[in-house]
């Protein structure tokens, strides 16, 4: 614990080089690519899209477990994007800003830390977009929204503790930096992203599989903030995703802790 | 109370097979087998203590440990082994413009550069101005374009005049003064000697030694990871230099058979002297330096000829001189060059040479048989970064006023 409340504080007196790298990568984002702000919105449109083929057309499903395709699949790859980008960048955080990291000194885990930030503007963009098209369905907006902020936090540090082991390992073994990628791919199959935990939830392993992936308990959080009279989300899911997300960013930092100082030494 | 202490640091780098980052399966490998590794101490044992205001120049050849020191005193990588206090705000630069991002303009990369090396918001704010002023007026008309425009000389001047604005208490430089052209470098080292004048800390890492002598009241000099003298910046040069310029160069072999070569030929002496002018301790740029070469040659009517090369610290050839070739008998065969003053820039240089039989067949090549620097020498200046080039000719090069009106 103490560790913990070390490295906020490392991290909290020099906030401003966070904002400042923060603001950084995403004017470079928006700068760089012509469509800027419309690829945040381009892609979960094109990713609901196919989906609602599929399911409209091909498999003949109406809705799923009773709530609209298009929210269901929304909410989900709204989660799912933000989750992946997140861990993508910060994975690759290290790496890409080696530049800076074997010339300067600043609390490395900055430069981690505001990795994020991309995904957090793509994220409240496609917030914009679901909001559009839950009015645009006739679909009221869950009053619970105002927790989304919990869940984007909750969400952040598991996204923030994986991303931290995966960048720790990363620097001296390049080729960790593979895993990541699989993980973004199969997971978003094997997260309830384009179906339902309800779908799940009579099966005899529901519960480990809970707690094998707590993403499976986000995910439905992010659909309960979202979705009117959403009821999918338990207790129990979420009080496993919780303690799942924290152990995991606890178990990130300990393992940066130990491997910083020679990050330098193989960069 | 002394603001940077030292204390027995010393950094191990491990040298395995492959170097740096390593592969999952390599890494595994590694884990099972314990390969052994080659041990290299960049930094070992280093001591020394600084006070307030102290301005240290840190000299040494190059992989003497300078670099690696510079990174362990600014945090980037953690010694081995060993302590380090510091007490007051570090600011390194080593390198200019760290971070700049090309997308980037110049005005958002003053705030991120600023912000990387240290400065508050508020601090990069209130001397944003005197920067930009500072960089040039190119740069105020380019302020708002991506930094991926600009000329290298603009980046490397913003680069420095955010870097010059920096105010902590101690500052780590690396080389940066040898950057932009002569005005700008004029106009940096104005600051950096008002910011020698005050009570700011300086650690200074140069090859060029002139500048450590104007800048720098005490001098580190590192050879091969360890401390070779610390101590005040007049003394620890001189003999830096004299040790370094080693004044007479020579290579003696009393008995054929202990001497380098083939079957056929042997050296027996070679010899690389200055002409020191009076009162020089070192050689300089100004001094003419005799090479002498003598060997033995073992068999009877030969043609034979002496090529040599002589080649930048980089490994580039900067020229390569034959004798006229000419018939020989057996016994001692000597050749003697003779490169004049005036010519070489200052650097590290080595000289190898050939025997060579009918103009064509290489009889023995003797490797890197001199390595040796010549040290700059500069009269009436106020630029004091890297001259450029490896020649440094004094070619006649006159300028007059043609007319008094426009």
């Amino acid at each position: 614990m103490n560790l913990i409340q070390q490295k906020l504080k490392e991290i909290g007196s020099d906030w401003e080089l966070l904002i400042i790298l923060a603001k950084r990568d995403i004017s470079v984002r928006y700068k760089q690519t012509i469509l800027g702000l419309s690829w945040a919105v381009v892609k979960p449109v094109a990713t609901m899209l196919v989906f609602l083929f599929a399911y409209k057309q091909v498999a003949k499903i109406q809705d799923i477990s009773g709530y609209p395709i298009q929210l269901v699949i929304f909410s989900g790859i709204l989660f799912w994007n933000y989750f992946a980008n997140s861990l993508q960048a910060i994975s690759n955080s290290i790496l890409v800003n080696s530049n800076l990291i074997s010339k300067v000194y600043f609390p490395r885990l900055i430069i981690c830390f505001s990795s994020i930030a991309v995904s957090l503007v793509d994220f409240l963009v496609g917030l914009v977009v679901y909001l559009i098209l839950a009015l645009s369905l006739h679909q009221s907006i869950s009053p619970y929204i105002v927790f989304l902020p919990i869940a984007l936090f909750i969400t952040s540090l598991f996204a923030l503790g994986l991303g931290l082991i995966f960048a720790s390992f990363s620097v001296k073994f390049r080729d960790v930096q593979q895993i990541v990628p699989l993980i973004v791919q199969y997971g978003f199959f094997a997260t309830p992203i384009v179906y339902t935990t309800k779908q799940l939830s009579e099966k005899s392993w529901f519960l480990y599989y809970n707690m094998i992936n707590p993403l499976a308990g986000l995910v439905e959080l992010f659909r309960a903030c979202l979705i009117s009279q959403y009821d999918l989300l338990t207790g129990q899911n979420l009080s496993i995703s919780i303690i799942a997300s924290v152990a995991v960013f606890i178990l990130g930092i300990i393992i940066f802790d130990k491997r910083e100082d020679s990050f330098v030494d193989y960069l | 109370m002394h603001i940077i202490e030292v204390d027995s640091v010393s950094k191990k780098y491990e040298l395995s097979a492959n170097k740096g980052a390593v592969s999952l399966k390599n890494g595994l490998k590694n884990l099972l087998t314990k390969e052994e590794k080659e041990i290299f101490w960049a930094v070992n044992d280093v001591s020394f203590a600084l006070n307030r205001g102290d301005k240290l120049g840190i000299v040494g050849s190059n992989g003497a440990g300078k670099s690696t020191l510079l990174k362990i005193l600014s945090k980037i990588t953690k010694p081995t082994s060993g302590e380090i206090h510091v007490r007051g705000k570090v600011a390194s630069l080593l390198e200019v413009g760290t971070g700049f991002h090309p997308e980037l303009t110049g005005r958002e990369n003053i705030f991120l550069n600023g912000a990387i090396l240290g400065m508050s918001k508020q601090e990069i704010k209130s001397q944003f101005d005197e920067i930009v002023d500072f960089a040039g007026e190119q740069i105020s008309r380019f302020l708002d374009t991506p930094v991926k425009r600009y000329s290298s000389g603009m980046y490397v001047r913003l680069g420095f005049a955010i870097s010059a604005h920096l105010n902590p208490e101690i500052l780590i430089v690396d080389e940066v003064l040898a950057v932009g052209d002569a005005d700008f470098q004029k106009k940096s080292l104005g600051k950096m000697r008002e910011v020698a004048a005050n009570d700011k800390t300086i650690l200074f890492v140069s090859h060029n030694l002139t500048a450590v002598a104007n800048l720098c009241n005490k001098t580190l000099h590192l050879e091969k990871g360890k401390v070779k003298q610390f101590g005040e910046t007049g003394e620890v040069l001189s003999n830096y230099m004299a040790a370094l310029q080693t004044n007479r160069l020579e290579q003696n072999y009393d008995t054929f058979d202990s001497a380098p070569g083939s079957q056929q030929i042997r050296l027996k002496r070679a010899t690389l002297i200055p002409e020191l002018l009076e009162g020089q301790s070192y050689l300089d740029i100004r001094n003419k330096i005799n090479i002498g070469i003598e060997f033995w040659n073992t068999e009877t009517n030969q043609q034979l000829n002496v090529s040599l090369h002589l080649f930048a610290s980089t490994g580039e050839c900067i020229f390569n001189v034959g004798t006229p070739a000419g018939t020989f008998g057996l016994g001692l065969v000597q050749a003697n060059l003779e490169i004049p003053g005036h010519f070489l820039n200052d650097g590290t240089y080595h000289i190898s040479f050939m025997v060579v039989k009918d103009k064509s067949i290489v009889l023995y090549n003797f490797e890197e048989v001199f390595n040796f620097e010549i040290a700059d020498y500069r009269e009436d200046t106020t630029w004091y970064g890297k001259w450029p080039g490896y020649v440094r000719p004094v070619f006649p090069f006159p300028i007059r006023q043609l007319s008094d009106s426009i």
